[in-house]
């Protein structure tokens, strides 16, 4: 480390500002939180007269609710997903893309769109595309001559109906990382593979892939953590977990016990283990997907 | 090289797929704002010409909603979350970078651990803290938007610092210390070398801020409660729990509030785009 | 014991209520039905409410301005907070802008509004506000069990109190009409407008699938009978989403095992008697399901989508409530706000009928009554500046001037409401109107004393209920047991 960075006051003065917001924001009030989740709190904004009886009473159910257990199974489906249709499917179409001259500016631009609305207005717009009497879809599948409705939110498809649009609207993120990292790779080890009579399949696999590992890695790791935080498109398009409790995640869960159902404190139980989960799981990531120095 | 004109209509037939994918939903939407309510549900692949043509969804947003008020509110909003992510992350990710210090380890655990918290666990104390304040529900404007901002701030702070040290931690070491052999002081490094140099990266940490602001509809919910203070994502929502089968006005209330956004996207796209590769792949 | 003497109290008082409540109604629907504006506030209506609301202001508000002038000129202008539940979709929303408007306009006061639809999260708003200091300075909100905790906590001004200094404090409204706190038995809330919930009709199914139009007689296997015709004919019987909104069929499923005498106990245990009844209740709801009586979606849709099912001639029946009769009138209107493109011939296809009783409750037995009302914060009383102002404004909303605007259709507590024009009223008011006149008797909802989280179970719980998850008796004691805990 350099010698001139040693001043302690431009440390305080640097660090200061950001960590207290940070302090006064984030940790003061999740401490609050944990202190919440053994009290009996009957109230949002209070702190509750008593503690629990047993103190560690919400703990005792967050392992006996069943609807825990929901939620934990969607959110790892949700990583699952954002693993493999996210980051699958973006990195498909950045390698499809690398292989074309026209139009890469056009894709670039149409698969970014999703991203920059708001989940609250892509939650509507979905909501409208799979509405039962009559969405974009059943009249679509009216028109091809499909005589009963097909109810997308039901109990068999909900999941998938729930998970779609959050896979859908990432894809151009990681495509967009992709392909910058894509475009990184020189040209010269193509042709050269190519002189030597490499197929285009095979120079994917043996040079696009293997270069691209730091950049995929990265992905996922990002990837993971988002896959925790989703919270508004769920939500929006199926409130209260519907139907039978069956689409909760644990960030909407957590949000149904704070504010619908008003268990106040076991909400804050389950936002501490939102929080457990998400340091172990990036850990988890942050060691599967360590990023190679090799390149 | 060589290539089968086969091969390559199948790639422009996926690619094409998909692009359809994102861009037809939004235009459904806009085409289906502009017609009655009655005919969405029968006609909604039509294109809104001659008889099916009708303004009555705008008109009635604009009436019902103060749309105006809204997207003023939600810029400001936005600017000055994105201002202040930008100037406390930059100092804070460059003296986590370039300095020596006891607690370094600690902070850096600090601001990856904080990127966990999800928004709803830290909320209540939040507003019980800023009601103590009273900043918020107050009927001072300029309050009631702080009351939103600071949260804001806090909550993009980690992500904001974990990307500007990626882009410090790339910045070569001599650059500084050549500008220091001339003199220059630590802030002065900061703010002629550091900040200028980082342009792409703080582009990113600005355009995602603001955008996380603009959509953040659950700090909006809970601190902004007058109908003259509220956010564009918040008369949004506030719109469909009061109008659930008016899915005229539905269509018109998405479209005034995506319309803008990409908009500025389309203009921006450029520096948007690398900006964030620039920042997320090397962070 | 507790809980019992309060349960005591309110059936006891109930059956007292009840009686003036009818007989304020009979009263008011023979004089000409209490209502000047229809129930989507049209422009051109609304001109008319605000004149009404004008002219109140002059009568009415002479003697209040002169009452409060000295406070007036000393503190200038006052800007008080009011919350109501008057947004959004109500009926009301556009009566209480003209009318807050009329107020200011005659103090010279500012009201800063922050009301808001009335769901489960806007009861929360109001609650948390309370427990941080936020609250406003007037809040209309319902008088019931939501209202318990900052009851208890002395953060509402009780109207004894408010009379103590301002002797006509709601001296306007027949007192045995204010229903008290079920906390400690004090009158706070001064109401405005009743509700009632009842049974829409879409009589263009009902033809279709030909059964006939139900009457004040109509019995539990005649409406099960029929909703085998109009499911053989193809439409959905009911319209409702239990996964959403399974309030009034929970409501009038446990009413159906009761009389009006008893609907408001609350259970000790799901074996005991009342709790035997409750199971019941939910148990019919269940045998519907299972007939596939309500839409086949109906554990994933929203309130919103069956209610248009049921203005799309898709569906029967519609059990909600008195607020619905504008929905519905709206949807017959290619632009809702717009009473002059209302589709008369649509809006004739909708009637509104008793619910179908079963056992002791006769069909004519209603759910009912005044459930919200005016209250006065604390926070304004003991500011000297703001007192005055907040008497004044709930004095003016609940005038008598006033308050017909309001009720309609529905009841009001005034001791003599004015006669007013029949004839602005659309089809759908009429029928309502006919169909109250008789009523037999309104009773207040039980969900309203068991509300919360106590419902939790049962409520979110139904779609776990009907498909067999979770037996009806566990739900009603799941929730029992939350009801004790609060009551600790």
């Amino acid at each position: 480390m350099s010698n001139i960075y040693k001043s302690r006051k431009y440390v305080l003065i640097f660090l200061a500002p950001a960590f207290l917001f940070m302090i006064i924001y984030l940790y003061y009030p999740f401490f609050v939180n944990i202190y919440g989740s053994f009290r009996a709190i009957k109230n949002l904004g209070t702190y509750g007269t008593k503690w629990n009886d047993p103190w560690y009473e919400n703990y005792v159910k967050l392992v006996t609710d069943p609807v825990v257990r929901t939620s934990l199974k969607n959110t790892f489906l949700m990583i699952i997903a954002t693993i493999v249709g996210q980051v699958g499917i973006a990195l498909l179409l950045a390698i499809l893309v690398d292989n074309i001259e026209r139009g890469t500016q056009f894709f670039r631009t149409v698969y970014f769109f999703p991203i920059v609305i708001s989940a609250t207005a892509l939650g509507l717009l979905f909501n409208l595309i799979f509405l039962y009497d009559r969405g974009m879809l059943n009249q679509f599948l009216e028109l091809l001559g499909r005589d009963s409705l097909i109810d997308w939110k039901g109990e068999s498809l909900a999941i998938f109906t729930m998970m779609l649009p959050v896979v859908w609207q990432y894809v151009g993120f990681y495509f967009v990382i992709l392909q910058t990292g894509l475009n990184n790779i020189s040209q010269e080890l193509y042709e050269s593979a190519a002189i030597d009579g490499a197929t285009r399949l095979q120079r994917v696999i043996y040079i696009s892939l293997p270069l691209l590992r730091n950049v995929i890695c990265t992905c996922l790791t990002l990837g993971v953590t988002g896959a925790l935080k989703v919270f508004d498109l769920p939500w929006t398009m199926f409130p209260k977990g519907m139907p039978l409790k069956e689409t909760f995640l644990t960030g909407t869960y957590m949000y149904y016990q704070t504010m619908e159902a008003k268990n106040v404190d076991y909400g804050a139980t389950l936002a501490v283990l939102i929080v457990v989960l998400g340091v172990v799981l990036s850990r988890v990531t942050g060691m599967v997907f360590k990023e190679s120095e090799d390149f | 090289m060589k290539r089968s004109k086969v091969g390559l209509t199948f790639l422009y037939v996926i690619l094409g797929a998909w692009a359809l994918t994102s861009i037809y939903p939004l235009f459904w939407v806009l085409e289906n704002s502009f017609k009655a309510k009655d005919k969405i549900l029968k006609q909604s692949f039509a294109l809104p010409v001659g008889d099916l043509f009708t303004l009555v969804n705008y008109k009635r947003a604009f009436e019902r909603l103060d749309i105006a008020h809204a997207y003023m509110n939600s810029i400001f909003i936005s600017a000055c979350v994105t201002f202040g992510v930008m100037v406390l992350a930059g100092l804070a990710s460059f003296a986590l970078v370039r300095f020596d210090f006891r607690l370094k380890k600690l902070c850096h655990t600090l601001v990856i651990a904080a990127m966990m918290f999800p928004v709803f666990s830290t909320i209540i104390p939040v507003y019980t803290m800023e009601s103590g304040w009273h900043i918020t529900n107050t009927s001072s404007w300029i309050l009631n938007m702080v009351s939103v901002i600071l949260p804001q701030v806090a909550g993009n702070m980690s992500f904001a610092i974990i990307v500007l040290m990626g882009y410090v931690q790339s910045l070569p070491l001599e650059l500084e210390e050549a500008a220091h052999l001339e003199g220059c002081s630590i802030p002065q490094i900061f703010f002629r070398i550091v900040v200028p140099l980082g342009k792409p990266s703080f582009v990113t940490v600005a355009i995602f801020s603001f955008l996380w602001s603009y959509n953040d509809l659950f700090t909006q919910m809970f601190f902004l409660r007058r109908p003259e203070m509220q956010a564009i994502t918040r008369l949004l929502n506030e719109l469909t729990s009061k109008e659930g089968t008016n899915y005229g006005l539905m269509a018109s209330a998405v479209t005034l509030v995506i319309i803008p956004v990409i908009v500025v996207y389309i203009f921006l796209q450029k520096y948007i785009i690398k900006g964030m590769t620039a920042g997320a792949v090397k962070g | 014991m507790y809980e019992e003497l309060v349960q005591k109290g309110e059936s006891m008082k109930m059956k007292k209520l009840t009686a003036v409540l009818m007989t304020a109604l009979m009263t008011t629907s023979a004089i000409g039905c209490g209502s000047t504006a229809p129930t989507e506030a049209p422009a051109e209506q609304a001109a008319a409410t605000n004149e009404a609301a004008d002219t109140a202001a002059t009568t009415e508000e002479a003697p209040a301005a002169q009452e409060e002038a000295p406070a007036q000129e000393e503190t200038g202008p006052v800007e008080i907070t009011v919350t109501t539940t008057f947004a959004g979709e109500d009926s009301n929303a556009q009566n209480y802008k003209n009318s807050v408007a009329g107020w200011e306009a005659a103090t010279g006061n500012t009201v800063s509004d922050t009301s808001a639809t009335s769901d489960e999260t806007f009861k929360t708003r109001i609650i948390t506000d309370f427990e941080t200091g936020s609250e406003p300075d007037v809040l209309f909100f319902f008088n019931g069990a939501d209202a318990n905790d900052f009851v208890n906590a002395g953060k509402v001004v009780s109207i004894d109190d408010i009379r103590a200094e301002f002797p006509e404090y709601a001296s306007n409204m027949n007192d045995d009409l204010i229903a008290a706190s079920p906390a400690d038995g004090v009158k706070y809330a001064v109401p405005v407008n009743g509700y009632w919930e009842a049974m829409f009709v879409n009589t263009k199914v009902l033809e279709d699938a030909g059964v006939a139009m139900p009457g004040a007689d109509y019995t539990w296997d005649q409406f099960l009978d029929d909703c085998e015709k109009i499911k053989a004919a193809g439409y959905a019987p009911i319209a409702a989403a239990l996964g959403n909104i399974p309030h009034y069929w929970w409501e009038f499923g446990i009413y159906n095992q009761q009389t009006p005498a008893d609907h408001l106990n609350i259970p000790e245990s799901a074996d005991d008697a009342t709790g035997a009844q409750w199971v019941a209740g939910l148990e019919d709801i269940k045998t519907l399901y299972e007939k596939g009586y309500f839409p086949d979606n109906t554990l994933s849709a929203t309130d919103d989508e069956t209610f248009a099912m049921f203005t799309d001639d898709k569906a029967a029946f519609l059990l909600d409530g008195s607020w619905k009769v504008g929905g519905i009138v709206g949807s017959c209107q290619s632009d809702p706000d717009d009473p002059s493109t209302i589709d008369a011939d649509k809006l004739s296809h909708f009637d509104v009928t008793y619910f179908p009783g079963k056992g002791n409750r006769k069909t004519t037995d209603l759910i009912g009554g005044l459930s919200m009302g005016y209250y006065i914060t604390t926070k304004a009383w003991e500011d000297p500046e703001k007192k005055a102002a907040a008497v004044s404004f709930v004095e003016y909303m609940t005038s008598d001037e006033v308050v017909p605007l309001f009720a309609q259709h529905t009841a009001s507590a005034l001791k003599n409401a004015p006669a007013v024009d029949e004839t602005q009223f659309n089809a759908l008011q009429v029928k309502a109107m006919d169909m109250m006149s008789g009523v037999t008797s309104l009773t207040g909802a039980v969900q309203d004393l068991f509300n919360g989280d106590c419902r939790v179970s049962t409520f979110d719980g139904m779609p776990d209920i009907v498909v067999g998850n979770v037996s009806a008796a566990d739900a009603v004691q799941e929730g029992i047991d939350v009801y004790k805990d609060t009551l600790e």
